[in-house]
């Protein structure tokens, strides 16, 4: 679908007035979608669509995936946590998932950083390396 | 075995255990060369990217939620979700005199079967031209073997001279005839063991041409023997815009280190009408706005920061030099389009090629008119200066005075006279391709014509009297050809010799 310029000036105002302390609160996200969609202005799926990708976006950017090839402790979790919040700030998602194929290590990817001390990446940096 | 293992553990040892932050994005939208990417936040512009099993890419466009690329290499294995990695590095390209003699595509990878080139240097593709503080004026020519270039349109190194004409005008023939003339020069030198000429090197890219007509190319500088002291750059019609985008910009960074090393380059654009075109369908894929002709708004901004890239360094910079002979082929003989006024613009001079001469007999066809060089003499020898200084404004009253002469028969017998000298300096000025002149021979046979020597020889043997009298003076002249290319000028002691020559040579010539 092609989304208008001013769709896409609209949806960018509507998302800026979303964030409280450079964080995005999700009730003004709902609320905006729910008032999109009762007054309908014109361009209103043009505005919701471009809006629903800078949502996933900042989400992107906001949410910490690390995986490990075998499941981390509490302990070790909470040393995630507070290290990736000590680098990117509060409010990051954290999502901890196992992953076996990584043989060992972790894997974290904060938006589109990625620091992967997994042994397979190291495998395949000493197969390049060849 | 033992020294296999070495190698592997030190392999082992070399690769980094800790870990390393690296910005990843993945891949939106791919297709016709160009992909856009969600992520990499922290991507430069025209910084490479890593798209994984050996593709690369540069990143061009850098907006607000993705990053335009354009791919290098078999775009046909990427898809959507790809991941994609930055790589904090500018596309750079080998350089070096390792690549002489050889055929590289537009990233430097060889394409004769010659084997690897182990180059001396890695050289980026985009780099800022060289200041004006470490430039200096351009006083040494490019002989490029043509008689009516040399001495009307003369071209100095690190000029940079548009060669301008419709199809079939025998554009890329000025070219591949400069290459031949300078790789002459550089041989005779070597031979001779003359240290104190400069050897001018040649870098031919072809962008968007026929894979017919670069084979032919190559070819003939092979049987001239001028390969050995030419890189050729191809970028044909079946390589992706991309790659044609990108090829003068990889060969000019090829000529940069030559020019960086003290050297002398030469490097010849065929065509950049074509790379426009190129550069058009990479920035309407990746949907920036389009202009005139539906060219985006930094079209001219392309051909000047390449053109801007050919320099004369000073002496402080290693006194090195790369000269730009850029091509543009018109339609119809329009000179007022988008793209030719735009280089016409950009560059220092251009040599305008007619069609109308061309199918008259006079190859080159060059409109003595509409061509310019704003070195000026100051990239002539002195004896050129000496002898030709006044033969551009000859020709140019002659045209004038024949366009005239059609209109009224009775003509005085001054104009008579300059149109009897005029055809003459047109038959003079025909050459036949691939056949360059040396400069000693320009000199002698541009002092004849101007000295009234050929005005009671027919115009239909005026080709026939240059060409044995240019053999007599090699054979029973020698020494006088070699003291005017030592000296290079005329002195009185040498016109005079001339003089006795041609007279001596008149009373044998039938």
């Amino acid at each position: 679908m092609r989304i208008s310029k001013q769709a896409r000036r609209d949806a960018k105002v509507l998302f800026r007035a979303c964030f409280v302390n450079d964080l995005l609160d999700h009730a003004r996200v709902r609320d905006v979608v729910q008032k999109v969609v009762a007054a309908k202005p014109r361009g209103y799926i043009g505005i919701l669509s471009h809006f629903e990708r800078l949502v996933k976006l900042e989400l992107d950017r906001r949410s910490a995936r690390v995986e490990s090839a075998v499941p981390l402790g509490a302990d070790l979790q909470t040393g995630v946590r507070a290290s990736l919040g000590r680098l990117y700030g509060p409010g990051l998602a954290f999502d901890f998932q196992q992953n076996a194929a990584l043989i060992g290590g972790m894997r974290v990817k904060v938006g589109s950083d990625v620091y992967d001390g997994s042994i397979k990446a190291r495998l395949n940096a000493l197969v390049e390396s060849f | 075995m033992s020294n296999i293992l070495q190698e592997i553990e030190a392999q082992i040892a070399g690769v980094k255990t800790a870990t390393a932050k690296q910005n990843v994005g993945i891949v939106r939208e791919a297709g016709d060369g160009v992909a856009r990417i969600e992520g990499l936040t922290d991507a430069m512009l025209n910084e490479m990217l890593d798209f994984g099993n050996g593709v690369m890419g540069i990143a061009l466009n850098l907006e607000e939620t993705e990053v335009g690329a354009i791919i290098l290499g078999d775009f046909t294995s990427i898809s959507e979700g790809h991941e994609v990695r930055t790589t904090g590095k500018v596309l750079q390209v080998p350089a070096g005199k390792a690549l002489l003699g050889r055929v590289v595509d537009t990233l430097g990878r060889p394409l004769d079967g010659k084997g690897p080139i182990r180059n001396e240097a890695f050289y980026p593709v985009e780099k800022i031209a060289p200041g004006i503080i470490k430039r200096r004026s351009v006083n040494q020519p490019v002989q490029t073997g043509i008689m009516a270039i040399d001495a009307m349109i003369p071209i100095g190194r690190g000029q940079r001279e548009l060669i301008i004409g419709d199809r079939s005008t025998g554009k890329t023939t000025l070219g591949i005839d400069t290459i031949i003339s300078n790789a002459h020069l550089n041989k005779a030198a070597e031979a001779e063991g003359d240290r104190a000429y400069r050897p001018l090197y040649s870098i031919y890219v072809a962008v968007g041409q026929k894979q017919s007509n670069i084979a032919r190319v190559i070819s003939v500088l092979e049987e001239a023997g001028a390969l050995p002291y030419t890189i050729i750059v191809v970028a044909s019609a079946s390589d992706s815009a991309t790659n044609q985008y990108l090829a003068p910009f990889a060969g000019c960074a090829m000529g940069e280190w030559f020019m960086d090393n003290g050297m002398d380059a030469l490097i010849i654009y065929d065509d950049l009408s074509k790379h426009a075109v190129a550069y058009r369908q990479v920035s309407l894929v990746l949907k920036r706005p389009s202009g005139r002709e539906a060219y985006p708004g930094d079209v001219f901004y392309l051909h000047s920061r390449l053109l801007e890239r050919a320099a004369r360094l000073s002496d402080k910079e290693g006194n090195g030099s790369l000269t730009a002979l850029p091509i543009i082929e018109t339609q119809l003989g329009d000179v007022s389009a988008y793209i030719p006024t735009n280089v016409i613009s950009i560059t220092d001079g251009q040599i305008y090629l007619e069609t109308d001469l061309f199918y008259q007999g006079v190859r080159p066809a060059i409109s003595v008119g509409l061509s310019v060089s704003r070195v000026g003499s100051a990239a002539q020898i002195k004896a050129m200066k000496q002898v030709a200084g006044r033969i551009k404004g000859e020709l140019a009253q002659f045209r004038e005075l024949a366009a005239f002469a059609q209109f009224g028969s009775d003509l005085d017998a001054a104009t008579q006279a300059k149109l009897e000298r005029g055809k003459r300096i047109v038959e003079v000025f025909k050459q036949n391709q691939y056949n360059p002149i040396a400069v000693e021979n320009q000199v002698v046979v541009l002092w004849s014509v101007q000295n009234g020597y050929m005005d009671d020889v027919p115009v239909e043997k005026v080709k026939d009297f240059q060409a044995k009298f240019v053999d007599a003076l090699a054979m029973r002249k020698a020494e006088l050809l070699a003291r005017i290319v030592k000296e290079k000028a005329l002195s009185d002691t040498s016109a005079a010799d001339l003089k006795a020559a041609v007279t001596e040579f008149k009373q044998t010539y039938r």
